[in-house]
């Protein structure tokens, strides 16, 4: 596609930007397929502001006299506005910005021009391939096996090519427990907990409908997950009535009559519009300085964020919970089984599992139970709180894990091997980002697109020297225990360097934090 | 580390029946087996056996021991293991639960509430009037000053390496502070607290104000609170000075000879306009005026500028602590949490405190002297100028002189303890009692999480502060004002809070600070950046993690550690290496080796 077609004003000059912590600027404008350039030359030092466009959430104009202003609000939550000189040029260019920041087309978007001389196109894409990831975890090979059944993806579209699952049950098995499951995804292991050899599997909701149909595959399958351990637990992410409901709509749970060896518990966690005008109403709260009468508790409650929070938090402790302390295999799912549990599932892992807590090992977590279990990323992050636009699929179930972790590693300060900034960095890469890793929506999608062979990781990118200095713990401290978070509310905290981040206060809480990290590596550098 | 505090994520009807969730949040409760060890000075006065009725863990059976200072209860059983160790200070009301006749298990017994945020219940038998003994042996020792005892800090024979008594010498503190100079002077006029018996006896005034001066504006000021010098920038010579508030009345008098005091104040630095702040909501310094008082009028007080801050008086802030504490003690409000804890306005009146402290701060950055006063002049105006004092002056965030501002601003200038904590005293529901001085300390926390690295002292310091505010097992909290210290002797007879302190000083060291001796801290005061001090106010709860030390803190004090044995090792190779015996060495180490030396000079990090 050529994107010249849509950009009518290339260059403006004179334009003023304003943004957080920075004096106004003045200075030439300029609209890239995928960028806005904004250059500033005083006397010999000249300032260059690069905008991805995908960045952009929502542009508002407003035409003062010949000039116009254009106010653009961004994924990463930060707002900025253009002053530009002529009303034609104005509306030009917030036509461009509108067109080419919502780019459909995948092969379209900037991760598909981005060529750094750095890094190079023949380089490692994702971190492990599920083969690896298997022949590692020598203990399980005897009772689980690495299935190919899903190789063209056939058995199940948004799911890898390869998957985990237990030795006694076939591949012939495995394709009529999938027609049993929503979208295909049969329930498959996604860990497996050394202390005790008990497993957390994931899956969607089986579709049992109205009529209580029964699967005898799936039941054969969750059996072979037990192997006479005597009780598994089931945690539905749905509330015992939302389940009951799914059934109308062929859906629906696992019945103790056909699964007598498992338990079912249900926790409700929100998803879809539900979280998505929960991240909306919490944005709004962190902006809104009408300081008159300010209720800042009441809002920021009132946005039920933080109740997200906990739930998830609360649901993926239980989850751990079963697993590290009961001694129960749990297996988890809500309906389609890409969104809240994928968020439990994950929590969960960071709680037991000490690998995960390293750097490489949540990028690691993060491909495996998100990228490549297929949570749809193109779909819930086409837009973020800021925008007009008709809600679609848009959900920040991802940014919510980040909160999530973010909690965690507030409570164990010394647990986590990454630190704060690489949460950051990861809650703004997956709205707009230079790197492939967050395109599509599933393993197939990115194949399909050559997302592998024509654009650069992410995870890839931030395990490089360099930056994987920028994103460690300098205080991290392996523990091989679990970490249990408390959940009490008090325990909670607003993400501040997330949701604040570009509010006047922030900058010095930000240097204060820098200050500590860097008496810390000095520390750490000279012993 | 990580396992220390279980939270349980299971509900009631849970299915997990045998689950250790149980165990687990019993087991978060056990405390190490703390020995009895008393106090020097401190006796056992009586043992029972007693039921206490954990609002946790349920009701423990147990023993309970009461001495002249503490309540110390021990379960008879390991599990769960439940321990109290409360200074009978802390108590604050003690009450009979239930009677002879009442039915139901565990209705019969004492109900104790504390002044730090936690009652107690303890259940005893029935039958025999078991109670009685015990509940006239806590009504007297835990309010000894309504029954003729002696506090406890009288009692005491603790000694220590450190005399915290001489941490503050009034002249030393000016002398530091670059005083006296040509336009301000010390003065003795108090020193048989005859010009104002709430004040100390050395007194910072203008160089032009004579004594008679002060003599006459002492009538015009409540309680003779005039003006005085409580700090001044070395550089803008700007100062920061604090009274009370003026005896305008309903007639709205005026006095000359304070309108010229407040104008010599104001020339001393050549500030063009004098502002005095006024912490009170303007209705409230209105509704003085009936009573006597009043503020300084914009017609009369012509070079000045009046400011109110809005600060709610004594009653508000107690209302508003025992709001929190029914929130946080002993169950958490869960469901409607942040709007519960908007609701008691707790963080809003820190807001206001906090806010109005850094315009203080930047009036005086701007070279603006300030007067600051409120009714008295002994609460909010101590919360203002200590807090001010701190963000302007980086010595008062060391430890030593974190002392001295608390031992000027509250201790010396007649904050009264006695009255507003009640210290050993049985009355608990005086209206003079409120919490100015634990809102004071949480904006100090406040300041201390805002900037991590500013401060040399800890958490830890702010707590055990707050603990003996109430313990009566030191004298620095002990009283009104100086004078009445004086009459007590409490310099010679109790010790200091500061010699406990200052004999192990590591404890309470923040190992993040880094001296900065010219920035002035300004803390965020907005509600967005403000958050409760839950390790403080709920820490009694078991559901909340706790930890010893912070475990950030204690990480990097163990790299720390590191880093200087791999110094000292250094230099001894380095010794070696210059020892004659072991010249050859030396010359072994060819340039492109690393040699010690190499590696010295990027080790010298500015510690």
């Amino acid at each position: 596609m050529e994107f010249s077609e849509h950009i009518k004003t290339a260059n403006v000059e004179d334009v003023v930007l304003r943004r957080p912590f920075h004096p106004p600027m003045q200075g030439t404008l300029c609209v890239t397929g995928h960028h806005l350039l904004f250059s500033n030359r005083d006397g010999d030092s000249s300032r260059l502001v690069l905008l991805l466009l995908r960045n952009i959430d929502a542009i508002e104009k407003r035409p003062s006299g010949s000039s116009g202003t254009i106010t653009l609000k961004c994924k990463d939550l930060c707002v900025l506005q253009l002053d530009i000189p002529g009303m034609e040029e104005c509306l030009n260019i917030a036509r461009s910005i509108e067109y080419l920041s919502s780019l459909d087309i995948v092969s379209d978007m900037y991760p598909f021009f981005y060529r750094p001389l750095k890094l190079s196109l023949q380089d490692q894409w994702g971190l492990s391939s599920a083969e690896q990831n298997y022949a590692q975890m020598e203990e399980l090979q005897d009772r689980w096996r690495l299935s190919h059944v899903n190789k063209d993806y056939s058995v199940c579209p948004s799911y890898p090519p390869a998957v985990i699952v237990p030795h006694s049950i076939d591949d012939e098995t495995l394709v009529k427990v999938a027609k049993f499951r929503q979208g295909g995804r049969f329930p498959v292991l996604c860990y497996y907990h050394r202390k005790n050899g008990m497993v957390i599997m994931r899956s969607s909701q089986p579709l049992t409908g109205a009529n209580r149909k029964r699967c005898r595959e799936d039941e054969l399958l969750l059996q072979a997950v037990i192997d006479g351990s005597g009780l598994g637990y089931i945690i539905d992410t749905r509330s015992n009535q939302q389940a009951q409901q799914a059934r109308m709509t062929g859906g629906g749970f696992e019945s103790k009559s056909s699964y007598s060896c498992w338990k079912r518990l249900h926790r409700q966690l929100e998803r879809g519009k539900v979280l998505q005008e929960s991240l909306i109403k919490l944005v709004e709260a962190c902006g809104d300085h009408s300081h008159s009468v300010d209720r800042w508790l009441s809002k920021l409650e009132n946005s039920k964020w933080l109740s997200h929070v906990h739930t998830a938090l609360a649901t993926a402790g239980l989850l751990a919970e079963c697993v590290e302390r009961d001694g129960h295999s749990v297996l988890v799912h809500g309906s389609e089984g890409t969104d809240t549990t994928l968020l439990v599932s994950s929590l969960a892992q960071l709680i037991l599992d000490p690998k995960t807590r390293t750097l490489a090992g949540f990028l690691g977590l993060l491909e495996r139970e998100w990228l490549l279990a297929g949570h749809p990323f193109q779909q819930r992050c086409a837009h973020s709180a800021y925008s007009h636009a008709r809600l679609r699929l848009e959900a920040p179930v991802f940014v919510l894990l980040l909160d999530c972790v973010w909690q965690l590693a507030r409570q164990f300060p010394l647990a986590m091997g990454f630190s704060e900034p690489l949460l950051l960095r990861l809650a703004m890469e997956v709205y707009a980002s230079d790197y492939g890793t967050f395109l599509c929506n599933s393993d197939q999608e990115r194949c399909a697109a050559g997302v592998k062979e024509r654009t650069h990781c992410l995870f890839q990118f931030l395990l490089k020297p360099s930056e994987r200095e920028r994103y460690s713990n300098p205080l991290y401290e392996p523990t091989e225990l679990a970490i249990w978070p408390s959940v009490q509310p008090q325990s909670l905290q607003l993400w501040r360097g997330l949701f604040l981040r570009w509010t006047q206060h922030a900058v010095h809480l930000e240097k204060a934090q820098e200050e500590l990290r860097n008496l810390v590596i000095e520390c750490r550098g000279a012993s | 580390m990580a396992s220390a505090s279980i939270p349980v994520y299971n509900c009631s009807n849970n299915p997990l029946e045998n689950s250790s969730s149980q165990n687990a949040s019993r087991e978060s409760l056990k405390m190490e087996p703390l020995a009895v060890t008393l106090l020097p000075g401190e006796e056992r006065v009586i043992d029972k056996d007693i039921m206490y009725i954990c609002p946790f863990s349920g009701p423990v059976k147990g023993k309970v021991f009461i001495t002249n200072y503490r309540l110390y209860f021990k379960s008879a059983d390991a599990d769960p293991s439940v321990t109290l160790n409360v200074p009978l200070g802390a108590i604050g009301r003690v009450e009979k639960m239930g009677g002879a006749s009442s039915r139901g298990e565990n209705s019969y017994g004492l109900d104790i509430t504390c002044k730090d945020m936690r009652n107690l219940r303890f259940a005893l038998k029935q039958e025999g009037h078991s109670r009685r003994d015990i509940f006239d042996i806590l009504f007297r020792y835990a309010f000894p000053l309504s029954h003729g005892l002696f506090l406890f800090a009288y009692l005491s024979q603790e000694k220590y390496e450190e005399n915290g008594w001489s941490v503050y010498k009034p002249m030393e503190e000016f002398r530091r502070q670059g005083l006296p100079t040509d336009k301000w002077r010390i003065t003795f006029i108090n020193d048989n607290y005859e010009l104002c018996d709430t004040y100390p006896t050395i007194l910072v005034v203008p160089f032009k104000a004579t004594e008679e001066d002060l003599r006459k504006v002492s009538t015009f000021r409540s309680r003779g609170r005039i003006p005085v010098l409580s700090w001044i920038h070395r550089e803008n010579q700007a100062v920061i000075c604090r009274c009370s508030q003026p005896l305008v009345g309903m007639s709205g008098k005026r006095n000359k000879d304070d309108e010229r005091y407040l104008d010599v104040i104001r020339e001393a630095n050549g500030t063009a306009k004098l502002t005095i702040y006024d912490a009170r909501p303007s209705v409230n310094a209105v509704a003085n005026k009936a009573t006597g008082g009043g503020y300084e009028g914009d017609d009369t007080y012509q070079n000045a500028e009046l400011v109110f801050l809005d600060i709610h008086n004594i009653h508000v802030m107690r209302e508003s602590l025992k709001k929190l504490k029914d929130i946080v003690y002993p169950n958490v409000e869960e469901s409607h949490w942040l709007s519960s804890l908007e609701s008691t306005h707790w963080l809003e009146h820190i807001k206001l405190v906090l806010s109005g402290a850094i315009q203080v701060a930047d009036k005086i950055s701007g070279g603006n002297s300030v007067v600051v006063h409120c009714s008295d002049g002994w609460d909010r105006t101590a919360q203002l100028t200590s807090l001010a004092m701190l963000m302007l002056d980086s010595h008062y965030r060391t430890l030593r002189g974190f002392q001295v501002l608390l031992e000027k601003e509250w201790i010396s200038f007649g904050h009264k303890f006695a009255s507003r904590i009640g210290h050993g005293d049985k009355n608990h529901a005086d209206q003079d009692r409120s919490p100015i001085f634990v809102q004071f300390i949480d904006c100090v926390w406040q300041m201390t999480k805002q900037f991590p690295t500013a401060f040399e002292f800890n958490e830890r310091l702010l707590m055990t502060i707050l603990d003996h505010l109430f313990s009566c097992r030191f004298g620095t909290f002990l009283y009104n004002c100086e004078s009445a210290r004086h009459t007590n002797e409490v310099r010679s007879k109790t010790v200091s809070l500061w010699s406990l302190v200052n004999s192990d000083s590591t404890s309470y060291l923040n190992p993040f600070y880094t001296p900065e001796s010219s920035r002035v801290l300004y803390p965020v005061a907005s509600m967005r950046h403000l958050e409760l001090w839950v390790t403080y106010y709920i820490r009694w709860n078991p559901r909340i993690r706790q930890q010893q030390q912070s475990p950030v803190e204690q990480r990097y004090m163990e790299l720390l550690a590191l880093r200087d044995e791999y110094l000292k090792k250094l230099e001894e190779l380095q010794l070696t290496d210059s020892s004659p015996n072991s010249s050859h060495l030396s010359n072994s180490s060819a340039p492109n080796a690393a040699s010690p030396t190499q590696h010295i000079t990027h080790l010298h990090t500015p510690f």
